[in-house]
């Protein structure tokens, strides 16, 4: 089921990517609400990246088009900020939580010009919105894996963009911090931006989003999460992975199985 | 000990340089390119020997152009072989480095009756020599040693570069995507690098040769990284193992009467080790055997 909006801030026509070949997502056409939180589900290998690198002009496409505010990706890229895999940096990095957070203003800055008074003002902001303000001049390579999370968020949050792509910013981390960023991204999104969230976790994920698009190579579905979340879909997008799931939760209740007791 | 002209040039212009190759070495390092460095000073060769044949002489801009496209040349084959045909990044260097390196050295044989350069001199350099080979102008007056002012000019182009786009360097040698989305052009950015390293390489060559170049790229930001873990800092500590190179290269090689360039490059390696070694032992005695913990998750 595909549901489709008017005047979209993403539209997504007829997507082809392939990497050597063999494509990783087929004809995906979908568009999207402003000022929601969305959700993409689906198993390791859909092309959940895939999708949101290819929507941020990161690979080459094979087919199709996007549209970001009805316009090119280059003519609106002020306007859309990017949270990318934690793993993709080497953390190693000689810089501090502020330098890195800065990062999110060099795209307004321009070429040549440095980062001044304003845009410290902005980080630093940005910083306690993620409740980080007390690692301002912790050097990167001295950060737990959630500290690090926030700090990418903060530094797209330092582009002060109206869509926010994210891919997997709970991927390894803890529970506490989950919350915090999830309460952070409906904030933003009550404050009237869009937020695309790569996510792997189908439980949590049904508490979290107002609008859902699973995605298995092909697009399964795309719609609000009262009209997607059926039984059927979420079969068709993890296939066999979600029949043992519900085996297993059907034996638990039916049996009152216990692992631990016997 | 009496003030020695010589001695002071000599070290002046070996610390430019390894100002220099320290200044764009801690980019290099910091994108897991050193290799890639390497490449590039030698690759620039065949650009060496054909703006060497055109020009007709070693202080022709010719010969800055003609290395300069080359090492562009060998960076975007190395991509290109990695991204493309899918060869390993080391095997690409490898490949890339070895193929140009040896149409130099055809190109050397070829015009050996032509042009006054022979493989020695790129590879090994003699900076020893600096004093007594002077730019003269065309009044014939001298005004002092010509390679010192290539080492200037050098070091105010590869600083005024890094100056500038700072930021954009240390964007994109962090997170190449992220500099990407917002729109900055990491392509370009990391070309106009590579350019400055085959350039610097040009420069630099008939002091120190080719090969010593390599080490001077990697080493001092090597050893810097061991110790701090700022970019300002990493950069400044550089700049001053440089210096310390340079002076402690010189007169290790007066006490023995050895290469210059090779005894700086030896004492380069020699604080690197003791680095490593030093920053190796000591978390063995200070936190035991457990190793040292990151900060609790929150």
């Amino acid at each position: 089921m595909i549901i489709n909006v008017d005047s979209p801030i993403l539209e997504i026509h007829d997507l082809t990517v392939s990497y050597d070949q063999s494509p990783v997502l087929w004809n995906v056409d979908l568009s999207l609400p402003s000022g929601k939180l969305i959700g993409i589900l689906g198993p390791n290998g859909a092309g959940k990246s895939t999708l949101i690198k290819a929507i941020m002009g990161l690979i080459p496409t094979s087919g199709g088009y996007v549209k970001l505010f009805d316009r090119e990706l280059n003519d609106v890229r002020s306007r859309i900020s990017y949270v990318p895999q934690r793993e993709s940096v080497d953390w190693n990095f000689p810089a501090s939580v502020l330098d890195v957070v800065m990062m999110g203003t060099y795209g307004k800055l321009g070429l040549f010009k440095r980062p001044g008074k304003k845009e410290k003002k902005i980080a630093m902001d940005c910083l306690e919105k993620v409740g980080m303000q007390s690692f301002v001049d912790r050097q990167i390579s001295e950060l737990s894996g959630g500290q690090q999370q926030r700090v990418f968020i903060a530094r797209a949050l330092a582009q002060e963009a109206d869509l926010y792509l994210m891919d997997e910013p709970f991927a390894g981390v803890d529970m506490a911090t989950e919350t915090a960023i999830f309460q952070l991204l409906k904030e933003m999104t009550a404050a009237g931006k869009t937020v695309i969230v790569v996510h792997h976790d189908i439980h949590s994920a049904m508490n979290y989003f107002d609008w859902i698009i699973m995605l298995n190579l092909h697009l399964v579905a795309s719609g609000p999460k009262k009209d997607v979340v059926t039984e059927e879909l979420l079969r068709k997008t993890y296939g066999g992975k979600l029949n043992l799931l519900t085996k297993v939760t059907d034996i638990i209740r039916q049996k009152d199985f216990n692992p631990l007791k016997n | 000990m009496s003030f020695d002209q010589n001695a002071f040039l000599i070290i002046f212009t070996a610390s430019l340089i390894s100002i220099s190759c320290g200044l764009l070495g801690v980019f290099m390092m910091l994108r897991k390119m050193s290799m890639t460095g390497d490449a590039i000073s030698h690759a620039v060769l065949p650009g060496i020997v054909i703006g060497f044949f055109v020009s007709g002489s070693q202080r022709g801009l010719e010969v800055v152009i003609g290395a300069g496209i080359l090492g562009i040349l060998a960076t975007l084959l190395i991509d290109w072989l990695k991204n493309k045909a899918k060869v390993q990044l080391d095997a690409s260097i490898g490949i890339t480095f070895t193929l140009l390196f040896a149409i130099g050295i055809i190109l050397i044989n070829m015009l050996a009756y032509k042009v006054d350069l022979d493989q020695e001199c790129v590879l090994y350099g003699e900076i020893a020599y600096l004093p007594i080979d002077l730019w003269i102008t065309d009044a014939g007056f001298s005004m002092g040693p010509r390679i010192t002012y290539l080492a200037v000019l050098n070091l105010v182009l590869v600083s005024a570069f890094i100056f500038l786009l700072y930021k954009e360097l240390k964007l994109t040698s962090f997170d190449e995507n992220f500099g990407l989305v917002i729109g900055l052009p990491a392509g370009a950015i990391n070309l106009a690098l590579m350019s400055m390293v085959s350039y610097t390489t040009v420069s630099s060559f008939e002091a120190v040769g080719a090969i010593l170049v390599v080490a001077l790229l990697v080493v001092p930001p090597a050893t810097a990284f061991l110790w701090t873990k700022k970019l300002t800092s990493l950069i400044k500590l550089t700049c001053g193992l440089g210096i310390f190179i340079a002076l402690a290269g010189y007169y290790a090689a007066y006490l023995v009467d050895s290469s210059i360039a090779g005894m700086m490059v030896a004492v380069g390696g020699i604080i690197f080790l003791g680095s490593a070694a030093i920053k190796g032992i000591r978390p063995n005695w200070a936190f035991g055997t457990s190793t040292p913990g990151k900060p609790l998750e929150i």
